[in-house]
């Protein structure tokens, strides 16, 4: 079930995903990306490490934290929202600008919502792998035990 | 009295908020989180119907009230729009959450509740607020699936096979029936080339009739499945019996409800000749709504398949309310609807309270099906009394709310001329009362079958007063509305006849058809001369 | 030609959806009910006009925004179908894996592919999906399987209450 390779391959690529998602994210407001693209990009870094490590090490490392973090998203989605009543109404954006070396940074509550979103989808997502993860592997397991049954019956 | 106009998304706030939050304890290993999320939960119920109750007298004393999420001018943002008809469906369904909250307190296992159901109370509650309050059609699809999602869970929680079986059948019809809404939604935004809804009905008016009927009879079907009437009714009873009685109740006053709502306010905003040149297709479709429900809950054994079909029935009245509303009547346009609004509120009432006091009955004996039940008179007299009113009143007899709404529908449809539909409804109701004396009879007449297995958390102190409290305010309720139906008359008369004031709507909701929105318009939406556009646009 | 062709595809693939949503087995079921959700995807996609490679990212000067309708969506995609497409891409994402779980969980319970009260007799006739015999195992008895009275037995024999009354 655990593949060598797959696990350099987790071990390599996980962590570029993940940046990849963080640009995805960062990237959102003005191009395309944005928080619900990245939120997929990292669910399938972690599906990567569930085909790479199983089912079970994947929950032990990520299990606990998915749906709190869906929860967390949701909060700070509606909390984004509620800040725009301090401009105005309910949804109304609030931006920042900085500007730093030269570049301007701006900052607000779409980007806010944005991370609510993102992670509202990872831990929808974790969630969901997960559990369809380990039906897949209960199904192989009980396969390869009935399978075993016939093969010792025709002996 | 003013009111900021954001007040007015607070009935979807304050679900998603606490919700949220609910969600976020539930998988923290706190101590005591199951009681902090109760605590929550029964606090956001209050909170809404405080909400609820607020808008209502604000929107009876000032009119509707439209507010746009982001600040964003009205055809581009989505609009949030408040007038009578969506705060009474506030209200009721707050009011419902209120009363099913203490009953699913006392009744919930500590396995389902683990597994989240007080959280997924208030998204279904949010969904619902979202639909009864949005002014924008794809919002209103996404506020369908909001609440949906939620329902899907409640429906399924605890994993029993039959659950999961009903769940697949709810799901599945469901969705199918979503996709339908979202089809319109494109359609509507394909040819119209908006989604606001008051965008859409000016625009409506001058489009051609394909288009008009594509539309409405996409919508049709995705209300309509939404509502159960009758082609696209099997979802209801073959998932309404499966999961624990709270949510048969909780789903009784709230999901079908809101399906009925989205045609009271779409139809008479979009295309409110439709309804006429329409009508004998809505009455079909009402008087056999009506017939089939009713006929087929003379054959189910057990309480809560009779009282699912027995949903279905009178979801027709409803439809045979809708489709009389635009015709002319001496009482005047839109009486047809008001009564229809009435007949949904009592509805609601009524059913819940037979749902929860059924509900009650089989959680007590262990068992729902008739033929195993009986006697129960002795044992529980006030049960018993309260079950004897909410089915008199859903049968129709005075001095209840249903004796009104059935005798208005009546005259209404009688004095516009449907004797048709109107003789089918009075065989129905005959028909309605002979199901619920079959269904009293059976559960609380005779010699009893069997006794009530006890059981440890039926010997908690509140238990008793926690189920039956809810069902004695609710035929409290009903009664009322029968007794004092004059100023309820009047409060649904006017939600009645600000859903019908499309001029209005469009008003309100906000000066549209900018020299601009004119110019990228394409020429085939034939919105050419900025003079006739801005009266169409009620300015 | 191209709308053509996408109204074209989106029928061809509403009718795939509805036929294998009324297909026994529920693999059949979760694949039918993915077309259809992409077939309304493709339809609301085809509610814009179809531009190519022109994404709806206005540029920051706004002088060079044309003002009329037609140059308007011809050098820009409209923005709001796609919108739309992504949330109810998502939400029927969302659908989907609820309904793949309440398959699975129906799998895990019965042991079966199908709804109790299906005939055992019509499964192995035709069906592509029931090679594996494995999956395919009914629950007793299920020739003459009354579903209602199988479902009405589930839902009001609470065996745990039976246990209770039994314990005290």
């Amino acid at each position: 079930m655990i593949e060598i390779y797959l696990r350099l391959v987790d071990k390599i690529l996980t962590p570029v995903i993940l940046l990849i998602a963080i640009f995805l994210f960062l990237r959102g407001h003005d191009l395309p990306g944005g928080g619900f693209i990245a939120g997929l990009v990292a669910a399938s870094a972690i599906e990567l490490t569930i085909l790479a490590r199983g089912t079970q090490a994947t929950r032990d490392r990520y299990g606990p934290w998915a749906v709190p973090l869906a929860g967390a998203g949701l909060t700070i989605a509606v909390g984004a929202a509620l800040l725009g009543m301090y401009n105005g109404g309910f949804f109304r954006s609030i931006w920042l600008e900085f500007s730093m070396t030269g570049e301007k940074l701006k900052f607000g509550t779409p980007q806010l919502f944005d991370l609510g979103v993102m992670f509202v989808v990872v831990g929808m997502a974790i969630t969901y792998l997960l559990r369809l993860g380990e039906a897949a592997e209960a199904a192989v397991t009980e396969q390869t035990r009935l399978g075993r049954q016939t093969e010792d019956r025709q002996r | 009295m003013s009111l900021h106009p954001t007040v007015i998304t607070l009935p979807v706030a304050i679900p998603l908020l606490l919700g949220a939050a609910g969600m976020f304890l539930q998988f923290l290993q706190l101590p005591r989180r199951l009681q902090i999320q109760q605590t929550l939960v029964g606090g956001g119920v209050i909170v809404n119907l405080a909400v609820a109750l607020l808008l209502l007298v604000f929107v009876l004393n000032k009119g509707p009230v439209a507010y746009q999420m982001g600040l964003w001018t009205p055809p581009f943002g989505i609009t949030v729009y408040l007038d009578a008809l969506s705060a009474i469906m506030l209200v009721m369904v707050a009011l419902l959450s209120v009363l099913i909250f203490p009953f699913a307190l006392a009744t919930i296992d500590s396995e389902r509740a683990q597994l989240g159901f007080f959280p997924m109370m208030l998204f279904l509650l949010m969904g619902a607020n979202g639909a009864f309050l949005t002014g924008d059609l794809f919002n209103l699809y996404v506020f369908y699936e909001v609440m949906l999602m939620a329902s899907f869970v409640l429906l399924t929680v605890g994993g029993t096979p039959s659950q999961v079986n009903g769940g697949i059948r709810y799901v599945v019809l469901n969705l199918v029936g979503s996709m339908m809404l979202l089809l319109a939604a494109g359609v509507s935004y394909g040819t119209l080339g908006t989604l606001n809804m008051a965008h859409i009905a000016v625009r409506m008016n001058d489009a051609p009739y394909l288009v008009q009927a594509m539309i409405a009879g996409l919508l049709l079907i995705a209300f309509g499945a939404k509502a159960a009437v009758f082609p696209v009714f099997f979802w209801l009873p073959s998932s309404y019996h499966t999961p624990h009685p709270v949510v048969t109740a909780l789903f009784s006053g709230v999901l079908t409800k809101v399906g009925m709502y989205s045609m009271f306010r779409i139809f008479p905003l979009f295309f409110p000749w439709l309804l006429n040149s329409w009508q004998p297709l809505l009455m079909a479709i009402a008087g056999l709504t009506m017939v089939v429900g009713v006929l087929g809950a003379f054959a189910q054994p057990t309480i809560r398949r009779l009282l699912s079909f027995h949903i279905i029935s009178q979801i027709g009245y409803m439809v045979m309310g809708l489709a009389v509303a635009m015709t002319p009547n001496p009482y005047g346009v839109g009486f047809g609807l008001a009564l229809a609004i009435l007949f949904l509120v009592h509805n609601q009432i009524v059913k819940t309270a037979l749902l929860l006091g059924g509900g009650a009955v089989e959680l007590e004996m262990g068992t729902g099906k008739l033929n195993e039940l009986g006697g129960l008179v002795r044992l529980k007299p006030l049960q018993a009394t309260i079950f004897f009113i909410a089915a008199f009143s859903l049968a129709g007899f005075p001095p209840t709310s249903g004796f009104i709404g059935k005798l208005g529908l009546l005259e209404v449809t009688f004095s516009s001329g449907q004797w048709v539909i109107a003789g089918v409804s009075v065989f129905v109701s005959l028909l309605t009362t002979m199901s619920m004396i079959r269904l009293w009879q059976y559960i609380f007449w005779g010699k009893p079958h069997r006794h009530p297995p006890t059981s440890r958390r039926r010997m908690e102190p509140n238990y008793a007063w926690m189920t039956t409290a809810p069902v004695i305010t609710l035929v409290a309720l009903s009664l009322a509305l029968g007794l004092f139906a004059q100023p309820a008359l009047d409060v649904v008369q006017t939600a009645a006849n600000q859903a019908i004031d499309r001029a209005a709507y469009v008003k309100t909701v906000g000066p549209m058809l900018t020299e601009q929105d004119l110019r990228i318009a394409p020429p085939e939406w034939g919105l050419t001369d900025l003079g006739q556009a801005t009266e169409l646009a009620g300015r | 030609m191209t709308a053509f062709m996408l109204a074209l595809l989106v029928g061809v693939l509403f009718a795939c959806g509805a036929y294998l949503v009324l297909q026994r087995g529920q693999i059949k079921l979760i694949l039918g009910l993915g077309l259809f959700t992409h077939a309304v995807n493709l339809a609301l996609f085809g509610t814009s006009a179809l531009t190519r490679g022109a994404p709806p990212i206005v540029p920051e000067d706004m002088e060079s925004v044309p003002q009329r309708a037609d140059v308007l969506f011809a050098s820009y995609a409209d923005p709001l179908p796609q919108a739309l497409i992504l949330t109810a891409i998502v939400i029927s994402f969302g659908v989907t894996a609820f309904i793949v779980a309440l398959v699975y969980r129906r799998d895990a319970l019965t042991g079966s592919d199908l709804a109790p009260g299906e005939l055992a007799t019509v499964i192995n006739t035709s069906d592509p999906f029931a090679e594996f015999t494995l999956r395919t195992k009914l629950p007793d008895a299920a020739d003459d399987y009354d579903i209602l009275q199988y479902e009405l037995d589930e839902v009001y024999d609470h065996p745990e209450a039976e246990r209770e009354v039994a314990r005290e």
